[in-house]
């Protein structure tokens, strides 16, 4: 018997399949670790690996690569960008 | 007084089809529109980037991409954007 | 959740604490970088900087083409969060 799992209850309906919701905070789960593009409203792009990040969209990228115009312009190491400044974050390898 | 329906419930309705999306600036999005968030950060896919520069309209394609709320202007609901 | 990175940072925040007392290169709104001993930072980004060397590029309305820039120095420095795009932290290879 303790190999079956265990059966929701009557109450609760089943929760529904993790990563499935296309909420914000799932996107975000699932693309911690992934190659992104990070825009700002400028116009620049920051693309590399995404470290984490909070609920300012505060985003810490590794390997991270500055793109004006479609032209590399810098080079980080680690890069905190402040999130004020962020348009969006684009996965940039599939998820 | 008349049945009411929030405008986040509009939105709400929305998921799983496609939105375009008019920013405060001169850009625009349109994409599948996957969920959202009280602050109407938007997660889309398949996603298409409008940018008006003095060069003329760019296109961008994206992948899913997580669009900020804060600089939001106007949510078209079954619109696949500027190019229809 | 378990850090997705080797470098097990948990917040974007760690990135600059880690980077106290050392030489970091910060990107400003209005076309300005600073390079400087970060000392102290909070919640909103504001920092305080020494031995500070500011950049501020002259660049063209027209292209958008960055056509000079003019360097200067600074002992000590705060710099208002609100102004701060970018912070990198040296490299910690």
């Amino acid at each position: 018997m303790d190999d079956f799992p265990p059966q929701p209850t009557e109450q609760s309906p089943p929760p529904p399949p993790p990563n499935q919701t296309g909420s914000p905070t799932d996107f975000l789960k699932n693309v911690v670790g992934k190659k992104v593009i990070v825009r700002l409203l400028s116009g620049v792009d920051y693309r590399g690996i995404l470290s984490c990040l909070d609920g300012y969209m505060n985003i810490a990228l590794e390997q991270t690569e500055e793109h004006v115009n479609g032209v590399v312009t810098n080079k980080y190491g680690d890069a905190f960008i402040r999130g004020n400044n962020v348009l969006y974050i684009s996965a940039a390898e599939p998820l | 007084m008349a049945s009411q329906i929030l405008p986040l419930e509009l939105i709400d309705r929305c998921i799983g089809s496609k939105i375009w999306v008019v920013m405060k600036n001169d850009r625009e999005f349109s994409g599948t529109l996957l969920g959202f968030d009280d602050f109407v950060n938007m997660v889309l896919e398949d996603v298409i980037e409008y940018e008006t520069t003095p060069e003329g309209k760019k296109e961008t394609k994206l992948a899913q991409t997580l669009l900020n709320g804060n600089n939001i202007c106007m949510l078209i609901p079954g619109s696949t954007g500027p190019g229809e | 959740m378990e850090p997705a990175v080797a470098s097990g940072i948990q917040e974007p925040f760690d990135l600059i604490r880690l980077s106290l007392s050392e030489r970091v290169f910060v990107k400003l709104r209005g076309d300005r970088e600073l390079s400087g001993i970060l000392h102290a930072y909070d919640g909103h980004m504001n920092l305080i900087l020494s031995d500070v060397e500011e950049t501020v590029m002259i660049v063209d309305t027209e292209s958008n083409q960055t056509i000079n820039y003019a360097k200067r120095k600074w002992e000590m420095l705060f710099v208002r969060g609100d102004g701060v795009i970018l912070v990198s932290p040296p490299s910690r290879s």
